[in-house]
Order: C-alpha cells, then sequence, then structure tokens
C-alpha cells in the first residue's frame, strides 16, 4: 500500500509539471518534414502563418438586406475599435479607408506625374472636368475630393488598388451573389496555429455580433482556417470525451467480467495511465511545445499498453504468487515491449518534428507499462482464486482451435491475395491532400471556397517569386518585370496580375515622382492660370496645395509604414521576408499559360522562379509519407531482429511475426479495394494494430506447447482483443473522419491479427522449448 | 393664393379632427399623379443649375432627359458639351465627350436613388411607391401646383432634404432638390427648359423660372 502511495504520489508530481511546462501548438509545421524549396517554404507558411491563414470570412444572413447591411457596418464598426483584429472589410466607405496621415502620399504612389507635370495647362483640362463632374450625377461622390484632390489621384489609386473582382454592393456593403447575406473579411491578430487566440478571437466576434446586430434574427456564419481549427478542436474534444467515457464503462464492464474483482478493475488501469503521464511529462521535458496531434497519436498507439496487465491477470494461478507469474510472463511480455519501444526508434531519425516527438512518447510510455507491469502490479495484486483457462469460454474455443485445419497454403494464398487486390483494384493508392491533417467536413469546405471565390481571393495555384536582398530591391525589379506581365495579360496567357509593387512603387520611382511635384509658387501660379474663367470659388484649392507641399517634404514610403493602412495585408502577403531575404510574389487571378510564365521567369537570368503550388505541396506529402514508410519499414525490421535475437530461432520468429504481417496486409488491401486512399491516420492506426498483433503472435505461440497455458493465454488474448474491439468501435463510430478511420483500422488490425494467431499458430505438443 | 389642401403642414390637430381633409390630399395626389403618368419611352428637353458650395456661380447644363422605362433613364447633356449618362438597374454609367466611360454602383449614390424613385413613381403614376419612399406635401390647385417630397429612409434623408416638383395641369416644370449640404439643382423640364438662358442667371431668376407660371 505504502508502494502505491508513493507510486500515486509520483505520478500526481508529474502530472503537476506536465500540468505547469507543456504548452499545446496546433502549428502543422511541427508535423512536416523541413522544406527544402522555396515552394515549400512558401506554403508551409502559408499553411501556418500567412496572412490568409489569419482571414475569416464572415457572412451575415436571416434579415432583410437593410438590417443585414446595418448590422454589417456596426459590426465592422465594433471590430475596428477592437485590438484582437487588426483588418475589417465590409466593402463600406472606400474613399475613407486611406487614413488621413496617407494621403498626401498619393502624389508618391499614383504614376500620373510619371508622365505628367502639374503646369497650368494639365490643372486647366483636370479642373474644366472636375466642374463637370460637379453636375454630372457623380458629383456628390466626387464633390467632398475636388477641392483637396482636383486631379482625383487618390480615386485613381483607390480603383487600381481594387481586387479584380469584388462582391455586389447592396447598401454600401458588400453581399453575396444572391444578395441574401452580407460579407465581411475579418483578420485575427492572433496566428492560426494559436488554438487559444483564435478560440478567444472567434469569441469576441460573436459577442461583439450579439451586440451590435440589426435584428434579433439575423444569423452569423464564420468560416476559415482559424474557424475551422476551433471547430475541430471542439469537434474532436467532444468526440474524445464521449469516446473516454464509453471506453471507460466499457473497460470497467470487461475487466470485471473478465476477472469479478474491483481491485483487478482498478489496478488493471494503473499502467495505461501512469504510461500516459510519463510519456507526457517526457516529451514536456525533452521538447517544451508538442503539437496536439502528437498526443493524439501518442494515447491512441500507447494503448497497446492495456494488454499489458491483463496478460499477468489471466496467466495467475491459485497457489502461485502474482510476483512468480510475472517473471515466468515477462520474458514474452519484455519482447514485445522492447520490441516496440527499439522500433520506435526509427521514428526519432524521421526529420519529421512530430514523429520524433511521438516516437519519444511511445518509447516512454510502452517501457512505463512493462516496467509497471512487471515490478508494481504482483506486488499490489492479490493472488488468483481461480484458474482463468478453465473458465468455459477459453476452454470450448481452445477445444475448437485444436480442431482447426492449419494448411500449410493458407498463408500463402491470403498474402496472394492481398498483393493481388493491391496491385489490381484501381484508385489512389494515397491521399495526397495537405488539408487532410486537418480533416475538415466537406460541406465546410465547399461553403469556405463559395465565400472565398465571391470575396475574389486569388486561388493561388502558380507564383512567380522574386528575390531581393531589400524589400525596395523587390519592388524595383517587379516595377521592371509589370510591362512585360501587362503583354501577357493582352495575350491572354494571364489573367490579371498582383504584386507589391501595385500598391508600393519602389523608393527610386517615389522620388522621381516627389521631384517631379511643382513647388508651393508655381503651383500656386498653375493655378491662377488654371481656374480662370471657371466656376470655383476663390481659394477652393487650399487643401490641395498644402498636400503638395507635404509631399515635397516627405521621405518616400516603405512596407513598415504601412501597418495598419488597407495597404498592409496586401503588402504582408506578398512581400515575404524571412532570414535577411526578401521574396515578392506575383500572384495571378488565372494562369492559361503556365508555359509563357516559365519562359518569361527563365529569360530572367535568375531571381525569378515559377512556383506550381499545388505540385509542390502534393510533392511535400508524398515526401513526408515516403519518410514515414521507411520509417514504419525500418521499425518494422528493427522489430523482426529483436524478435529473432529473443527467440533465438527464425521459425519461430516467423511463426510470432507471420499473422501480424499478413493482417497489415490484408488490412491495406481491404482499405484500397474499399476505394480509401490511406492518410497518415492510417498508417499511424496500422502501426497500433501491428502492435497488438505482435503481443497476440508471441503469447500464443509462447504457450504453443503447453495445452493448460494454452487456454490461459487464450483467455488474456480474449480480453486483449475484447478491450481493442471496445475501445476502437467507439472510434470507428465517431462521426470524424480522423477517429473514424483510426478506428475502423484497428478493429481490422485487431480482428485479423486475433484469427489468423489463431489459426496460423500451430498449437498442440510442445515442441520448442520456452526462452 | 389659391385654396391649399393642407396635408402636414401648420395644424395636424386638424388632420385628427377632420379625417376628410387627409382623404381629400390623397384624392388630390391621385388626381395628380394620374394627370403626370406617361407611359415609358418619354423624352423631356431639360436646363438643369447647379449651385454648390465650392462654386462661385451656378452651373448650368442643358439637354434631353429620357424615361427608358421604371429602373432607366438616361440623361443627356448637349450644352455646353456632350455627356451622356444613364442609370440602368443598380449602375450608373457615365460618359464626357471622347473619355473612356465610367461607371459606378447606385448603391455609392443616394440622392440618385431618391432621384430615380421619385421620377420613376411620378411618371408611372404609382402613388403607392412614392409614399413609401416619401412624405408628400401638395399645395396649390389643379392649374398651379406645388408637390413636395421628403425621403422616409433616414440614411437617404443624410443626402437629400427634400424634392420640391413645381408644375401647371398635368404638366411638371421643375424639380428642384434639396441637399443636405445645402447644395441645390434646380432641373426645368418641358416648358420650363425652353426659356432662353439670360446672359449670368442667378439662383432668383431659376426661381422664378420654376414658379413662374403661379404667380
Amino acid at each position: 500500500m505504502v508502494l502505491a502511495a508513493v507510486w500515486l504520489a509520483l505520478l500526481a508530481g508529474l502530472g503537476y509539471y506536465v500540468e505547469q511546462r507543456l504548452s499545446v501548438s496546433g502549428d502543422l509545421r511541427l508535423f512536416m518534414p523541413t522544406p527544402h524549396t522555396r515552394a515549400q517554404h512558401l506554403i508551409l507558411e502559408e499553411v501556418s502563418e500567412g496572412p490568409g491563414a489569419r482571414l475569416l470570412l464572415v457572412g451575415l444572413a436571416g434579415a432583410d438586406q437593410q438590417s443585414l447591411a446595418e448590422s454589417s457596418r456596426r459590426l465592422a464598426a465594433a471590430l475596428r475599435a477592437d485590438h484582437a483584429f487588426r483588418l475589417i472589410a465590409n466593402g463600406e466607405n472606400r474613399l475613407d479607408a486611406v487614413p488621413d496621415a496617407l494621403l498626401p502620399y498619393r502624389y508618391l504612389l499614383s504614376p500620373t506625374l510619371d508622365g505628367q507635370r502639374f503646369d497650368a495647362a494639365f490643372l486647366r483640362s483636370e479642373l474644366i472636368e472636375r466642374e463637370r463632374d460637379l453636375s454630372s450625377p457623380a458629383a456628390d461622390l466626387l464633390e467632398p475630393w475636388v477641392p483637396r484632390d482636383p486631379t482625383l489621384e487618390i480615386l485613381k489609386l483607390l480603383q487600381s488598388w481594387q481586387p479584380s473582382q469584388e462582391p455586389q454592393l447592396i447598401e454600401d456593403v458588400w453581399f453575396n451573389r444572391i444578395g441574401n447575406a452580407a460579407l465581411l473579411v475579418v483578420e485575427t491578430a492572433a496566428p492560426a496555429f494559436d488554438p487559444q487566440g483564435q478560440r478567444a478571437a472567434l469569441q469576441l466576434l460573436r459577442r461583439h455580433f450579439t451586440e451590435t446586430r440589426a435584428a434579433s434574427t439575423v444569423r452569423l456564419e464564420v468560416t476559415g482556417p482559424g474557424a475551422f481549427s476551433v471547430l475541430m478542436q471542439q469537434r474532436s474534444e467532444r468526440d474524445a470525451r464521449v469516446a473516454a467515457v464509453l471506453d471507460t464503462t466499457g473497460m470497467i464492464v470487461l475487466m470485471f467480467l473478465a476477472y469479478r474483482s474491483l481491485l483487478c478493475v482498478v489496478l488493471g488501469a494503473l499502467p495505461l495511465a501512469s504510461a500516459g503521464v510519463i510519456a507526457l511529462a517526457a516529451v514536456t521535458a525533452l521538447f517544451g511545445t508538442v503539437h496536439g496531434i502528437t498526443i493524439a497519436f501518442g494515447f491512441t498507439l500507447i494503448g497497446v499498453a492495456l494488454d499489458y496487465p491483463i496478460f499477468l491477470f489471466s496467466h495467475r494461478v491459485p497457489g502461485v504468487t502474482p510476483l512468480a507469474t510475472a517473471r515466468s510472463v515477462w520474458p514474452t511480455l519484455a519482447i514485445a515491449v522492447g520490441g516496440l519501444c527499439i522500433a520506435y526508434l526509427a521514428f526519432l531519425i524521421s526529420g519529421v518534428a512530430g514523429l520524433a516527438q511521438l516516437a519519444c512518447f511511445n518509447i516512454a510510455g510502452l517501457a512505463t507499462a512493462g516496467l509497471c507491469t512487471r515490478y508494481l502490479l504482483p506486488r499490489l495484486l492479490p493472488s488468483a482464486t481461480r484458474d482463468y483457462g478453465e473458465l468455459a469460454l477459453p476452454r470450448r474455443l481452445g477445444a475448437w482451435a485444436a480442431r482447426l485445419p492449419h494448411p500449410p497454403w493458407l498463408a500463402p494464398a491470403l498474402c496472394a491475395i492481398g498483393i493481388a487486390l493491391l496491385v489490381l483494384v484501381r484508385g489512389d493508392f494515397w491521399d495526397n491532400d495537405l488539408g487532410r491533417l486537418t480533416p475538415v467536413p466537406r460541406p465546410l469546405l465547399l461553403q469556405y471556397e463559395s465565400l472565398r471565390e465571391q470575396l475574389g481571393t486569388p486561388d493561388i495555384r502558380y507564383l512567380l517569386a522574386i528575390d531581393g536582398r531589400t524589400a525596395d530591391e523587390v519592388l524595383a525589379r517587379e516595377e521592371q518585370l509589370s510591362d512585360r506581365l501587362g503583354t501577357l495579360v493582352r495575350e491572354r496567357a494571364i489573367v490579371g496580375f498582383d504584386d507589391a509593387a501595385r500598391y508600393l512603387p519602389s523608393i527610386a520611382t517615389q522620388e522621381r515622382r516627389r521631384a517631379a511635384l511643382p513647388d508651393a509658387e508655381q503651383l500656386q501660379a498653375a493655378l491662377a492660370h488654371a481656374t480662370e474663367g471657371l466656376a470655383f470659388r476663390p481659394g477652393l484649392f487650399a487643401p490641395f496645395l498644402q498636400d503638395v507641399t507635404r509631399a515635397r517634404q516627405l521621405p518616400a514610403l516603405t512596407p513598415a509604414m504601412l501597418a495598419g493602412t488597407p495597404l498592409e495585408l496586401p503588402i504582408g502577403s506578398l512581400l515575404l521576408e524571412r532570414g535577411g531575404e526578401v521574396t515578392g510574389l506575383v500572384t495571378f487571378g488565372e494562369v492559361r499559360n503556365p508555359a509563357a510564365l516559365e519562359r518569361l521567369a527563365a529569360s530572367a537570368h535568375g531571381g525569378i522562379a515559377l512556383l506550381d503550388l499545388k505540385e509542390e505541396a502534393e510533392t511535400l506529402v508524398a515526401r513526408q509519407r515516403q519518410r514515414i514508410v521507411w520509417c514504419v519499414l525500418a521499425a518494422a525490421v528493427l522489430l523482426a531482429g529483436v524478435v529473432y535475437g529473443a527467440l533465438r530461432s527464425a521459425v519461430r520468429a516467423a511463426r510470432v511475426l507471420t499473422p501480424m504481417l499478413l493482417t497489415t496486409l490484408l488490412t491495406l488491401a481491404i482499405l484500397h479495394a474499399a476505394g480509401v486512399p490511406l492518410s497518415l491516420f492510417h498508417v499511424i492506426a496500422l502501426v497500433l494494430a501491428a502492435g497488438l498483433g505482435l503481443d497476440y503472435g508471441l503469447f500464443f505461440e509462447r504457450s504453443a506447447h503447453d495445452p493448460t497455458g494454452q487456454r490461459r493465454t487464450l483467455h488474456a488474448l480474449l480480453v486483449c482483443a475484447a478491450a481493442a474491439l471496445v475501445v476502437f468501435s467507439v472510434l470507428a463510430s465517431s462521426a470524424l473522419p480522423v477517429l473514424q478511420s483510426i478506428g475502423v483500422t484497428v478493429v481490422m488490425g485487431v480482428v485479423g491479427n486475433f484469427l489468423l494467431a489463431l489459426v496460423l499458430i500451430p498449437r498442440g505438443k510442445g515442441s520448442n522449448a520456452q526462452p | 393664393m389659391t385654396v391649399r389642401a393642407r396635408r402636414s403642414s401648420t395644424l395636424p390637430l386638424l388632420l385628427v379632427l377632420l379625417p376628410g381633409a387627409a382623404v381629400c390630399a390623397t384624392q388630390q395626389v391621385d388626381a395628380l399623379l394620374k394627370r403626370l403618368a406617361r407611359p415609358a419611352p418619354a423624352t423631356t428637353p431639360f436646363l438643369e443649375a447647379h449651385f454648390s458650395q465650392l462654386l462661385a456661380k451656378p452651373l448650368v447644363v442643358s439637354g434631353e432627359l429620357q424615361y427608358l422605362g421604371p429602373d432607366n433613364l438616361a440623361r443627356i447633356v448637349e450644352q455646353p458639351y456632350h455627356e451622356r449618362s444613364e442609370i440602368r438597374g443598380d449602375s450608373v454609367s457615365l460618359q464626357r465627350e471622347s473619355q473612356p466611360p465610367r461607371s459606378f454602383s447606385l448603391q455609392r449614390a443616394p440622392e440618385l436613388r431618391s432621384l430615380r424613385a421619385s421620377f420613376a413613381a411620378l411618371l408611372g403614376g404609382d402613388r403607392a411607391a412614392l409614399e413609401q419612399q416619401f412624405t408628400l406635401d401638395l399645395h396649390g390647385d389643379e392649374q398651379h401646383w406645388t408637390l413636395g417630397l421628403t425621403p422616409r429612409d433616414p440614411h437617404a434623408l443624410e443626402h437629400i432634404r427634400s424634392l420640391v416638383v413645381y408644375g401647371s395641369a398635368s404638366e411638371p416644370r421643375c424639380l428642384i432638390t434639396y441637399q443636405a449640404n445645402d447644395n441645390t439643382t434646380v432641373l426645368l423640364v418641358g416648358q420650363g427648359a425652353k426659356t432662353p438662358l439670360p446672359p449670368m442667371p442667378d439662383r432668383a431668376w431659376f426661381d422664378e423660372q420654376c414658379r413662374g407660371a403661379q404667380k
């Protein structure tokens, strides 16, 4: 009892340490291989922390257009005042969107001064147009700007900044195509991979919405990477909670039915619980930050440890101390535990941070569970009151199994069927979609895609990447490129293009324009000439004179000065700085002729590259998968080596490993034949099933010579398989694709491993010595 | 001064006491709209003066207005330059001489929306539509009448204080737009647009043209 108390105190201490120190991250890059090409860097950045990943697309629906528009305006105003959000766009107030401080810069940003001087002739021609504007239907739009900006530079700039397509405006705000939902784009301050930050931002958004909506029927719909991650986290937490309750109840009932002892129920949970706490403490100490997926996968994989106490419990015999039973079971159990621990070492060299964490988690967890079963449990466990091998079920199953034929052709035949299914059934074997790592239900993705399309965010597949040492160098190169891109637009090789230089000219260009501005005296004289005989009130253009005078003293605008302006978002997503290098991106509305872009990039002699992000993403996923598959294969080889080394017999090692390998092959074949493309989740589930299969094989083989021992082993394996089926059937019935694919795969693996071990491992009179 | 049908003027109590007066006004508006209704397409010459805080003197243009349907209104300026603007559905297009056409959403120009609504309802003879958007205030008699339109939508009121239509019998003569920013546009149509311009037309002259026939 003292031992138990000390152990529990130790676990509690470690639990406290984990609680205090562990930070769970949602950063997917932990689960990605190290990027090699620039495109792969870009993809990983875009996936994890690009401004695109921080955008929430918001729809307001459920009332008449006026109420929706009013709600949109009020919500935007509330969000703009909240620091949890950076940029809010809902289509309204475009002319006011440019902050006052930025207004004098219009003369440096607009191309007007490239081919014009602000002389009397030019000003007069512009002012005549303004006079006519004032008596045209556009009068009320333009009148506020005429005194300050008679050449309408700000309008030219806003027009050139406008996205090539924009949602329709109803009541001055964005609406969807059928006009029943007002649309907003909101950028959160929290990065996309910070689940807590995203959750807080979403809660704030909801609160602002409820406080500001114009009618109680207005509904809020939020979509976007951040919203997805929060939703998926909530759903998986909910599903996992339900699963945990069902699993725990199932396990308690099962263990009680099997051993008729509450103490056994409690003690049976101890190795797994210890394994979980110590595994978490180990990754916390080694890594500090752990991906949520590592923890989820880790807890799935150490599920193998459920079996360990069961082996001990079922092999107890009245009159033999539990410690003696533990000693007799240990050689086999040690091979199972040690084999898996050594096999997981292969994951350490995968080059994927998340997998290395997973390996540490599992090695620490499994070793704990094994040692706990060997050294702690026997000291707490009461002696057996009955021989579990003599119960009805294992006796009958044992008798039935003994009559089963063990045809030597069965294994080769099953192997051939598996290979035939894999080779002959057509269809994608692997799932190459990068997004599947955080699988989002399809209807939600479709809703997101449709909103994104209506909001005119370009669908990025092809990109030109332009390198430079400084942002200004990149901007200058983009300016040089824009004529040739314009030609491609006219030739219809591309539909529109967008780059940082469109919003922010290079310093040289801005300085040239600034130098072209007249001084106050010249401008005053030119204006006096230009207004002669026109209807304008005298002195009307004083604000114009003021702005030009200010512009002549302004330093050129740089990306750093754009924070908090409407230009921050486009510049931030089109001009990326990393490690002292700057990459400018050119995006396209549509690329009809990638070869033309390829030629353009090639003719630049370095520094410009055409990136195909779709191809790169698929390469990235494929390479990551390749590494994982190699890891799994290396682990399998290590495992086979350990089993062979421990049993010191190739025949026995083959007997132990055949059911497990065949089951893995058949599970793969059935999934493939059913048209399921394999993902990382299936691989993880297969590894778990193989681990369980190893246990079954080792214990079946161990008792091959001894009929009573065999029945005890059968009892143990029946309880083990039932436990695994209880736990993973619950997962298989989850609505979440991830949990479901893990559950289904493991259930198939458990059934296969159990049946094949029963059929393929010959039993009868012991022909082999125990290890 | 002829008899006036008061609807929303100095003695609102009267309305409560004498519901007949309101009925009477409604009937008079109905009668007026019936006289004003024109099937599309209809055209009329116009002469327009724009008085703005930015200007030392009014901008005066003339040309032709075309009512092409409830959602389609064209304004062709012929003097002193050429310009064609058209409201079609929800968008406004504007082309001046050889310049490239410009267009913008009607949603960005609430005053144009009110203008279009009033035109469409007046020429379509649709009192319900007119009353949905404006409070009406009819003065005068069949021969010389004044119809005041005040937008009901607070959003529209931020831009337009009121529209006043002057006319005689079945002919509208003039429409004055009073904007919230104190700008005023006087639009003379039909017979009103045909009066020759004096060398320096001012506000008084235009007001006189509007009410001229009512004196």
